[in-house]
């Protein structure tokens, strides 16, 4: 039987407020397998970033277990790397530092960071930015630059959270392609956070759907459709329509502009 | 260019509205000396008397106390930002002592310390304390969590993470800081020197007064204005905005 990559057990997330714990998650189990690309899909403030953190190793769960290649999650390491949608890059550095951040790090002091940095930006289609200072390009070249970033450390997981979320609609589909682009050449599992309805479609394998107060697996929709997807497929809108049933949330968003 | 033009012709008109005031009320010069005196008392002081040798022992004395406060300043600055509880207890009660000002610490300075520089130095130390350790702790608090939780997530913790990403994220308002400590730190090593023996510029300022040449003291006083000036505005304005650019806060 195949191991999963990822696997949580009964997880349950309560923050400490000064109103009384707030629950967050409540009791939440599911499985992911390597090289699959998920989508988490929910309103906003369902938990969301929260799945993302306690995989990365930021946060703990109150109870149940967090568990990565059959061990408990202890803290971050570059095996599972985060991107975000603020793009979250460091100012002081320019883009090709920004790439080789994680490179500098104690378990990758043997190789020359630069180098391997300058791979990775060739492969975001950047490197005649090298030197350009990260606030001197587009929010999609940002983006790009932390995707650079968080694959050159050679993760096992992608984890990334609304990533396209602060880009026009164009630059958003671009991206999209350009990620599942990374994601057939690299294999990594990819963790992908987002609350519109379209998105998930157009690249997930699998969507799971998480809602209420606290937030529970609500779905888990397979998407076996090939790529690229068209909207109108009758598969996709089938399984739009079940997720829709699934989320009675009232504000939210359906995602129909993407 | 016309705005350097305007403040020449400024100057030059107060210089010689103070020299006419002068000249017509017949004021005696131990209380208000004409500009050429004072011009005479910075000549003869800095070609063949001590001013140079003041201002190079005040400026040991303040960089000294200075450096000292920043080491202590920074490293109590993260520890407040680190721990709640210190915060709470240690932390509020090194507001209050803000409120003080430099010279009300000089008589406990001199009990324990004589009147030596470590006197001054201890002042200036207490002074620029302060203004180091808030701005630390604040600009440790408004570092963006993304940014730490991305760094941890490719593999930085510890030491590399203190050196490659918290301290470099807290420079910009550090250096504000920095800027604000040493203004505090200038205005407390003259309220320190004017009451302890040596070389210094607070102490010459002081003989001006007990020789009554009122020149020497205006003299003293235009030189703290000058360095004082040049280096908080000029000096640390230049850092300020060059580390503004290149962290793209501008
Ligand atoms: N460190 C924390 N302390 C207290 N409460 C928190 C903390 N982090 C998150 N929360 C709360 O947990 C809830 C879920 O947060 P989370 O960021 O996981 O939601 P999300 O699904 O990602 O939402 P969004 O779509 O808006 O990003 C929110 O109500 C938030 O206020
Ligand atoms: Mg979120």
């Amino acid at each position: 039987m195949l191991e999963p990559k990822i696997k949580f057990e009964n997880v349950v997330k309560n923050f400490k407020t000064s109103s009384g714990d707030n629950h967050i998650l409540g009791n939440l189990s599911f499985d992911i397998f390597a090289e699959e690309f998920v989508c988490v899909l929910g309103p906003s403030g369902c938990g969301k970033s929260t799945i993302l953190s306690l995989i990365a190793g930021l946060l703990k769960p109150s109870s149940g277990k967090v568990i990565f290649n059959s061990k408990l999650v202890e803290r971050p390491d570059s095996s599972r790397t985060l991107v975000f949608q603020e793009y979250a890059l460091f100012p002081w550095l320019n883009i090709l530092d920004n790439v080789a951040f994680g490179l500098t790090t104690k378990n990758h002091g043997k190789e020359k960071p630069q180098k391997k940095a300058m791979e990775y930006l060739n492969l975001v289609g950047l490197s005649e930015y090298k030197n350009y200072p990260v606030n001197q390009v587009s929010g999609g070249m940002r983006q790009r630059v932390a995707l650079a970033r968080a694959l050159a450390v050679e993760p096992e997981v992608l984890l990334l959270d609304e990533p396209f979320g602060a880009l026009d609609q164009q630059t958003r589909e671009n991206m999209q392609n350009e990620l599942l682009r990374l994601w057939m050449k690299t294999k990594k599992t990819v963790i992908f956070v987002t609350h519109s309805v379209d998105e998930a479609l157009k690249l997930a394998d699998r969507i799971l759907v998480i809602g209420g107060k606290p937030g529970k697996l609500l779905f888990d929709a397979t998407v076996a459709v090939s790529r690229p997807r068209d909207l109108k497929d009758s598969h996709l809108i089938n399984i739009r329509n079940q997720i829709l049933d699934n989320l009675t949330h009232p504000d939210f968003f359906m995602g129909s502009d993407i | 260019m016309k705005i350097t033009l305007i403040r020449i012709t400024f100057f030059l008109a107060l210089f010689l509205i103070w020299y006419l005031v002068v000249a017509i009320t017949q004021i005696p010069s131990y209380i208000l000396p004409g500009p050429l005196d004072v011009f005479e008392s910075f000549y003869i002081g800095f070609i063949k008397g001590n001013y140079l040798i003041s201002i190079f022992y005040s400026m040991i004395r303040v960089l000294t106390g200075y450096f000292m406060a920043l080491g202590i300043g920074i490293v109590t600055g993260i520890l407040l930002a680190r721990y709640y509880f210190l915060d709470i207890t240690f932390g509020r009660s090194i507001l209050s002592l803000q409120s003080i000002p430099s010279v009300a610490w000089v008589p406990l300075a001199l009990l324990w310390f004589g009147i030596s520089d470590n006197a001054v130095i201890f002042i200036i130390i207490l002074e620029a304390v302060l203004p180091t350790a808030l701005s630390t702790k604040n600009a440790m608090k408004n570092i963006p969590s993304n940014l730490i939780k991305a760094a941890q997530t490719l593999g930085s913790r510890g030491l590399h993470l203190y050196k490659n990403v918290i301290i470099k994220a807290m420079i910009p308002e550090l250096v504000t800081g920095l800027r604000l400590s040493w203004a505090f730190a200038w205005r407390a090593l003259i309220a320190g020197e004017l009451f302890v023996s040596g070389a210094g510029i607070g102490q010459t300022l002081e003989l001006g007064r007990a020789l009554a040449d009122m020149s020497q003291v205006i003299a003293m006083i235009t030189t703290i204005g000058i360095i004082g000036y040049f280096t908080e505005n000029v000096f640390f304005g230049i850092i300020e905005k060059r580390v503004r650019i290149a962290w793209g806060v501008e």
